[in-house]
């Protein structure tokens, strides 16, 4: 039992936060350390969002070069450092996945068609298609279609609510409670605290 | 808002796909410290990172090297601002601060290109950019800095340069210093005919005209030419224009607009 006016135990949490704060006043031995902790969970996201190993590393590093920049602006209130890293990586490769398929569909696309002429058409992402369903065995399996739909479309997609809607044709309301119900299930399985879905 | 709403915030939160007006919503509880929503995120961010966390991988040396070679690089050239800002003279702040600046923002820019870092035609362009800029500014602050030692040196006289027969309305200002050179601004003078130059010559008493460079003048009939010193016999005291071949001659040739005596 701890005497009243101790502070609270440090958990890894109040470690990264006070990272982030040495960080801010320019700690480069603090950096290192945020660094190789948050750097390997980043990685995991970006290539599964992005698949191309080199462009993934390159995502990496302006993500924590951002990091770097901008430690000061993390806000405890709004999330663990954790999240808070987990989401500037999704956004960078999200906006890096955008840019690469904008080229695609203005240059290589037209070329590859005057080259192939494939009849082959483009699936809707298949990078993150394959990587979720296939080679990554994901708690998302665990949900129902539904809700792993929306999940999907929100994390490795980068859709706003209203985007998912108009996406898939359903209600806005719809699409909030099947991002809610599909956490909550989605944090459950995780815990290993439930069975998947058959 | 119920307990559902804000559930439901909370997981578009954490999934980072709330709208606009939804987030900043959220983000008003947040900051206010309302309990619910704190408690709402927390559990389900949880739910996030855990997924982002299935595929946690090792990222390859290079990765963290680059950024700390960069961190360094960025380090270098803030202290170089800081030490030239601490180390400004009156005398030459002006033109050793920006020198500084700009040589160590190159610097800084130069090792990240080193290390491999961003190799993009933006950041070429940018340097490129910076380069030039830097040059341009280094010349104006060298011409002023020049001018205005020239004018705090008590070694240094006031020529007056009268026009003569083809340009009688001309004037000009000769600063010389015997050591450091001089400048000289001239105004009324006619248009220069294509080809043709107005040329400076310095006179040391008996001894011949030592050309002392070439100028042109604006459309106003305003011309500057800074005068590097002369290399002549005995102390220069006269000071002679006359309108040359573009590229300047050795001895003077043409007519004689300006000139004038110490």
């Amino acid at each position: 039992m701890q005497p009243p006016g101790t502070p609270p135990a440090r958990t890894p949490t109040d470690a990264a936060v006070a990272l982030l704060a040495r960080i801010a006043q320019g700690d480069r031995e603090a950096f290192g350390r945020f660094y190789d902790a948050f750097a390997g969970l980043a990685l995991g996201l970006i290539r599964r969002i992005l698949r191309d190993p080199g462009a993934s590393e390159e995502v990496l590093q302006e993500v924590f070069w951002q990091i770097w920049l901008e430690a000061g602006r993390y806000d405890s209130r709004r999330g663990s450092p954790e999240a808070w890293v987990v989401m500037r990586a999704k956004a960078r490769a999200i906006d890096r996945l955008r840019a690469i398929r904008r080229r695609e569909k203005t240059f290589v696309a037209p070329v590859d068609e005057a080259v192939t002429r494939s009849s082959e058409a483009p699936g809707e992402n298949p990078g993150v298609a394959a990587e979720t369903k296939g080679l990554v065995r994901s708690a998302l399996d665990g949900l129902p279609e539904a809700q792993r739909r929306v999940v999907e479309l929100a994390f490795f997609e980068g859709l706003t609510q209203s985007e998912i809607a108009s996406r898939l044709g359903e209600p806005l309301g719809t699409v909030k409670t099947r991002a809610r119900l599909g956490l909550e299930r989605l944090r459950s399985l995780l815990a290993g605290k439930v069975k998947a879905e058959p | 808002m119920n307990r559902d709403e804000i559930a439901e915030l909370a997981a578009g939160y954490a999934l980072g796909a709330l709208d606009a007006e939804d987030r900043a919503r959220f983000e008003a509880l947040l900051a206010a410290g309302d309990a619910e929503a704190t408690t709402a995120l927390r559990n389900l961010e949880g739910a996030v990172t855990g997924l982002a966390a299935e595929t946690t991988e090792t990222p390859p040396p290079a990765v963290k090297a680059a950024l700390m070679a960069r961190i360094d690089a960025q380090g270098r050239s803030r202290e170089a601002v800081v030490r030239t800002l601490s180390s400004v003279k009156p005398d030459r702040s002006r033109r050793s601060m920006w020198t500084l600046v700009l040589s160590g923002a190159m610097a800084a820019g130069i090792a990240a290109i080193a290390v491999g870092l961003v190799v993009s035609a933006a950041y070429d362009r940018r340097l490129n950019h910076l380069a030039q800029e830097a040059a341009a500014l280094k010349q104006e602050a060298e011409r002023q800095q020049s001018v205005v030692a020239l004018l705090r040196d008590p070694a240094t006289q006031v020529v007056a340069l009268s026009g003569l027969a083809p340009a009688p309305g001309a004037k000009a200002r000769m600063l010389w210093h015997a050591t450091a050179g001089g400048l000289l601004v001239a105004q009324g003078l006619p248009p220069v005919p294509e080809g043709k130059a107005y040329e400076l010559w310095a006179i040391a008493g008996k001894g011949a005209p030592v050309p002392a460079g070439v100028f042109t003048v604006d459309v106003k009939g305003v011309g500057s030419l800074r005068v590097a010193p002369i290399q002549a016999a005995g102390a220069v005291d006269t000071f002679a224009v006359t309108l040359e071949p573009a590229a300047g001659v050795p001895a003077p040739t043409g007519a004689m607009y300006l000139a004038g005596k110490l």
